[in-house]
């Protein structure tokens, strides 16, 4: 009975903290445009659909399932499909969001936020109903032996009933998602150009100032989002069916993230998505397993309520 | 000589026999008007799938019609096919719904709506309206209701778990030689697997001798099957009922039995409900793992189908027929049946006539006969079960109308 409860926890813990590196990932990339930016994106989850189907016909027909197979070719095809999905955000940040935003906010209601809603909702209501015009809405995955099978730690103990499943799939996606996470902190803490990305994000006018150019920023910022949401998307995409309306169903979710670790931080985006991931599965050992999305909020709204600014973020007074 | 009168042709008779005879040709070139039939089904979001299926069905039965000369009781009318989207949620479904009473006025009978949950919702806003509705739906309450204008071709979905266990405890004893004794049900909460589920519990386990040792419920869609999974391994049944109603449901349970060292018939997997059966979830999942997976339907394309299901695959690139397709064919001809039976397009009197129908044999759905009982229900409607057998899935139930022999899945 011991034995078996601790099989429980240990599997939801592992599960948890698979699941949560892939949320980790999508928050990283709303962190960068909501949390640097402050654009309110809702076609956020939506790139992220957009790179579930860039990475899926990458795989399927631009022949590298035919060079790679379907163990590695996916996710050759991922990191294929990031700057595909980079040069999507950086356009439509300069035709459409950079008039709500940025030098411009000044002159607009709520500093631009009421627009930014509609237009970043408009966006995503376009990408939705034309991903169903274009790819249909016939279920899509990219399909890797890896989705169905695992490694399995133990015995680990005499009896054989302890044993910790890795999904293979969702195993390399944490990895690789983890990979992405210190990548991206290190190009925005130790280089020129994410010196310029935060600058912009703390004090525009000051960011001026020193020559750095904040639309260009912006663009940047929001071309970056993009790409990492769609590769945590794409990684999904090895273990989890698609359809052109799968974004909805996580836009909720990174925002949750993004708040939970604290507005502006992109290390603490990741651990707002892991900590949903972890809440998300956990929950269930104790609660029926319907509940364990109602679950994510309750722990959202307690921690909100214990430390309002997420875990990482600063209570900051502006000028 | 007596005078004859003969008739004068005054300017006012010839302006009347000008007018009549202007009418003439216009009496004879007009083609009996269109009778609208609704279809409303989800064509966006999470259910759009199953709802195009639909659509090709109803497609289908609806040029079959007019190419057999429409309904006859109202001089050749042919069936006009509105195409309405239910959206994927309850509250869109009752939204579209009552656009389609308000915007849609002509209406006389309407198909809805896939999901139990939907067509709950929006037999709400039709039984109001007083516009017939016909449904593949399962769940009980959908006729528990005591709604006048909803009539439901499929059996019940209590009433397909009281047909499908013995059948399914017979055929694990034959293949295996003893009665399964345990059970685990992993069920999503949508109307339909929330009332086989519930019948399972009351009452239809104990009467087939199965011991309930796991019972989940979960909101789809998963994000991760992980925690069902694993307390299937924990608990190690001798069957496991899954009702699921979105497909990547299936796969994500199906690859994690795979993954815990369950699927190969260690635990064999009864599905309630279509979504295992569909042909999207051969592009996410590997075939082996699908081979002798059981799933018990409302209808399914079975023996004197094949023209159809031919007719399907080359119009529609459809490798099987499904429930969504043919019992949406059969309410199209249900449909004109009732207005051959009232010989007027209008709502109340094609209601009226689904009521009092004696249609005799069903030809598109299993079993039972075309009439309807008090509640709105078929009258001994009948389910289909079907198999996944080498990459396909075939019927195996009602033996009359079954394709292939059951196979059970053994380690």
């Amino acid at each position: 009975m011991t034995s078996q409860i601790i099989e429980n926890v240990l599997q939801a813990l592992m599960a948890g903290l698979l699941a949560g590196a892939i949320y980790g990932l999508m928050c990283v990339g709303l962190g960068l445009i909501f949390g640097v930016m402050r654009v309110i994106n809702f076609a956020q989850g939506d790139f992220m659909m957009l790179g579930m189907y860039v990475a899926y016909y990458l795989f399927l027909s631009a022949g590298i399932q035919t060079a790679f197979g379907s163990v590695i070719g996916p996710y050759v095809a991922i990191l294929l499909s990031a700057p595909l999905l980079f040069l999507f955000g950086y356009w439509i940040h300069k035709l459409l969001i950079a008039r709500v935003t940025g030098r411009r906010t000044a002159q607009l209601e709520g500093d631009g936020h009421f627009a930014q809603l509609i237009l970043t909702l408009g966006v995503a209501l376009v990408l939705q109903n034309g991903g169903l015009i274009v790819f249909g809405s016939v279920l899509a995955s990219i399909r890797t032996p890896l989705s169905a099978s695992a490694w399995e730690i133990g015995p680990l103990w005499n009896d054989d009933l302890v044993s910790v499943f890795i999904n293979k799939a969702r195993g390399i996606a944490a990895l690789i998602s983890i990979a992405a996470m210190i990548g991206l902190t290190a190009l925005i803490t130790r280089t020129r150009m994410g010196k310029a990305l935060r600058a912009a994000a703390d004090n525009p006018v000051a960011a001026t100032y020193m020559g750095i150019d904040i639309d260009k920023s912006h663009r940047l910022a929001f071309g970056i989002g993009a790409a990492v949401t769609a590769v945590a998307g794409g990684l999904l995409a090895t273990n989890y069916p698609f359809h052109p309306y799968i974004g909805i169903d996580y836009v909720i979710v990174m925002y949750a993230g993004v708040v939970l670790g604290g507005m502006g931080s992109i290390t603490g985006a990741f651990w707002g998505g892991m900590t949903i991931g972890l809440v998300q599965q956990l929950s269930t050992l104790v609660l029926p397993t319907q509940l364990q999305n109602a679950a994510i909020f309750v722990v959202f709204l307690l921690i909100i309520f214990l430390r309002p600014q997420g875990f990482f973020g600063h209570v900051v007074e502006r000028t | 000589m007596n005078e004859i009168s003969r008739p004068t042709l005054t300017r006012r008779a010839m302006l009347a026999a000008t007018a009549a005879t202007l009418t003439i040709p216009k009496a004879y070139a007009q083609s009996p008007a269109e009778v609208k039939v609704g279809l409303l089904v989800p064509l966006s979001g999470l259910y759009a799938r199953p709802g195009a299926v639909m659509k090709m069905g109803g497609e289908m039965a609806v040029d079959h019609i007019n190419k057999a000369g429409g309904v006859k009781a109202l001089g050749g009318a042919k069936l006009k096919l509105v195409l309405l989207d239910c959206g994927d949620t309850v509250e869109k479904a009752k939204n579209a719904a009552q656009r389609m009473v308000a915007q849609e006025p002509d209406l006389v009978v309407a198909s809805a709506a896939y999901l139990s949950s939907f067509t709950l919702a929006v037999t709400e806003v039709t039984e109001r309206a007083q516009l017939p509705v016909l449904t593949l739906s399962y769940s009980d309450l959908i006729t528990d209701r005591g709604f006048k204008y909803v009539f439901q071709t499929s059996a019940t979905a209590a009433s397909q778990a009281r047909q499908s266990l013995p059948l399914l405890m017979k055929l694990a004893q034959s293949a295996s030689g003893k009665l399964p004794k345990t059970v685990a049900i992993i069920t999503d909460n949508t109307g339909s697997s929330i009332a086989s589920a519930k019948a399972m519990r009351e009452g239809l386990l104990k009467e087939n001798g199965l011991d309930l040792v796991m019972d989940e419920t979960f909101t789809p869609p998963l994000s991760d099957a992980t925690p069902l999974i694993q307390k299937v391994r924990a608990v190690k049944p001798d069957l496991l009922f899954f009702l699921p109603t979105v497909i990547s449901d299936g796969k994500l349970v199906l690859e994690k039995m795979n993954e815990f060292g369950l699927s190969q018939g260690r635990v064999p997997t009864i599905s309630f409900g279509i979504a295992i059966a569909e042909p999207d979830i051969l592009q996410t999942i590997n075939p082996s793992l699908l081979q002798g997976v059981i799933t018990c339907v409302g209808s399914w394309a079975t023996k004197g189908h094949e023209e159809l299901i031919a007719e399907l695959k080359t119009r529609y690139n459809e490798p099987w027929m499904t429930q969504n397709a043919i019992s949406t064919y059969g309410d199209m001809w249900l449909i004109k049946d009732a207005l051959e039976k009232a010989g007027k397009a209008d709502k109340a009197a094609v209601a009226e006539a689904l009521r009092t129908m004696d249609g005799g044999p069903s030809k598109y759905y299993p079993g039972g006969i075309l009439k309807f009982d008090d509640k709105g229900r078929r009258v001994d409607a009948e389910m289909t079960v079907v198999q996944w057998q080498n990459g396909i899935p075939v019927t195996i139930f009602p033996q009359k109308l079954a394709m292939a022999e059951p196979l059970w899945p053994k380690r």
